[in-house]
């Protein structure tokens, strides 16, 4: 039997596995995706050291910007990594911390991260992170009802709206997998991800098309670690999806049931290989599928909108 | 504190799964461009409703309905389709592959719209249909529901597109709905009715089939915008 962790020390392991494995997560999907389209790609580990080489540069800031500007990657950062308190990381439980904030906390705090990135663009009076910014935000309003129906899916399943508790009724039987709600919610939460971490069809991921480019495009001003911490931000906030989507819709297992020291560990290798997983399925359908028009995002919105209601749909009718 | 929907089971939860699948493979019909995809889509939907009348066979130990999955597969997903192509092969443009005609924005509204419209149709029939208190014999009744929805979204397309292709898929995919309705109402209907329905809705694809040729003969397009100069 192994050592007991403290409950502090395995909240702080959340954290810190998100923030320290997410950009590895970057780095397999770079990886992969060059494999399937026949390249050798990066390195796994070549986030990493774009985020070292980019924390020894110096950082300058365009005229006239305020201190908004350097503030808001260090807040954008500070959101990121408080999500990881409130969702499923590592354990089944909720840990105290835990329940400081719901589903819609959580989601509350990404959409402060957003906003304060989008705050930041308009700040630097440049054309393209202006226009990122102002695309982004566009299209999140379209995702939020989307993602509003998921919540209500999770709350009528669950009887509550904390992402542990679906976890608990997911993890119960093999009927809460297969009822619609849950299907199509997963859908169209999955689908949802694939807008906010700027994946095809909504976004090239490594282009330099600026007419394209939606959140790719609202960093544009910054340089040396400010740079570093966007990306590192944005990197931290694809795994906080990933581990929303898997911990909590997809596949909730793995998770550590006690404080065991063994068990976290072993919780921790589960979610970095389940996390990989979704990777490679992402890596596939960038590799698969065209990017979107601009304008026919919406429509991809519209579908992801579909799945949802009728999660909701089929969850009245007592069938779901 | 709310209470939590209970979970319906494995065999319930999995039937209304694949129903979900027929009503989405419905919306699937808004957006594509290409007759050869809807006629794909068509097939896919047919496979499901085979696919579901074998899962409802085998839970509830209905022999019939191994034999109505058969025929309608053998009919919807190989013959109809295969028939399809074959008489509209001369709607195709020069060099390009087989049903490759263009049937895209046909629509009179925007997509997003279409769906948003669709999504509430789909609603009232969702919530009419449990309204009614039917009493399933088969398979869960929340499948009745989404099969009136499949009727409804069905007419929303062929009102929506106004290319003769997506009209006549329209309506044989509304048939698909109805058989949906058929397999949680009626599973144990004598096999002899339902076949002699399948066979009507070949009847259907022929006349379907011979009016879109003599449509794209005359107006050398799918669209029916031409149809309006007949008025008085």
């Amino acid at each position: 039997m192994s050592a007991a962790l403290p409950i502090p020390v395995i909240q702080l392991f959340q954290v810190l596995t998100i923030a320290l494995a997410a950009p590895g997560i970057s780095g397999v999907i770079a990886k992969v995706e060059a494999r399937l389209q026949g390249r050798r790609g990066p390195r796994v580990l070549q986030p990493y050291y774009d985020l070292a080489k980019l924390f020894r540069k110096e950082a300058l800031a365009p005229e006239g910007a305020s201190w908004v500007f350097l503030a808001a990657p260090l807040a954008a950062f500070t959101c990121y990594l408080t999500v990881p308190l409130l969702i499923p990381v590592l354990t089944t439980y909720g840990l105290p911390l835990g329940y400081m904030g719901d589903i819609l906390g959580g989601g509350f705090i990404l959409s402060l991260a957003s906003f304060l990135v989008a705050v930041a663009a308009l700040e630097t009076s440049s054309p393209y992170a202006q226009l990122g910014a102002s695309r982004a935000k566009t299209f999140a309003a379209i995702t939020e009802p989307v993602v509003l129906f998921v919540v209500f899916t999770v709350g009528l399943i669950t009887g509550t709206d904390l992402p542990y508790a679906l976890a608990a009724t997911v993890r119960s039987s093999a009927g809460q997998i297969i009822r619609p709600a849950h299907v199509l919610a997963a859908a169209a939460l999955f689908m949802v991800i694939l807008y906010e971490t700027g994946r095809i069809p909504v976004e090239t991921h490594t282009g330099t098309n600026e007419f394209g480019m939606i959140e790719e495009a609202r960093p544009f001003e910054h340089s040396g670690p400010y740079f570093a911490l966007l990306r590192w931000g944005s990197a931290a906030k694809q795994l906080i999806l990933y581990t929303i989507l898997i911990n909590v819709f997809v596949a909730p297992w793995g998770l550590a049931a006690s404080a065991q020291a063994g068990a976290v560990l072993l919780a921790i290798v589960a979610l970095l290989a389940k996390a990989c997983v979704l990777g490679v399925v992402v890596a596939t359908i960038d590799n698969s599928f065209a990017k979107l028009r601009l304008f026919k995002i919406t429509e991809f919105a519209s579908a992801a909108f579909l799945l949802a209601v009728l999660g909701v749909f089929t969850l009245y009718l007592g069938g779901g | 504190m709310m209470l939590p929907v209970q979970a319906p089971g494995v065999f319930t939860g999995g039937a209304n799964v694949i129903a979900v699948l027929i009503l989405l493979a419905e919306f699937g019909m808004f957006r594509q461009a290409l007759l050869r995809d809807q006629v794909r889509l068509y097939m896919a939907q047919s496979a499901l409703i085979s696919v579901l009348a074998v899962i409802v066979a085998a839970a509830r130990h209905i022999p019939d309905l191994y034999v109505l999955a058969a025929v309608s597969a053998a009919l919807k997903v190989v013959t109809i389709p295969l028939l399809l192509r074959r008489l509209l092969k001369e709607t195709d443009p020069a060099g390009a592959p087989a049903g490759g005609a263009d049937i895209a924005g046909s629509g009179g509204l925007g997509l997003a719209s279409t769906i948003l419209l669709a999504i509430v149709v789909a609603a009232f029939g969702f919530f009419s249909a449990s309204r009614l208190g039917i009493r399933a014999v088969a398979a869960p009744i929340t499948a009745l529901s989404v099969s009136v929805s499949v009727v409804l979204v069905a007419f929303v397309l062929m009102i929506h597109r106004r290319d003769v292709a997506s009209q006549a898929i329209g309506l044989f995919s509304l048939e698909n709905g109805i058989s949906l309705a058929a397999l949680v109402v009626a599973a144990s209907l004598p096999l002899i009715l339902e076949v002699a329905l399948l066979f009507d809705l070949l009847l259907a694809v022929v006349v379907f089939g011979l009016l879109i040729r003599q449509h794209h003969g005359r107006a050398r397009s799918m669209s029916t915008a031409d149809l309006t100069r007949l008025r008085g």
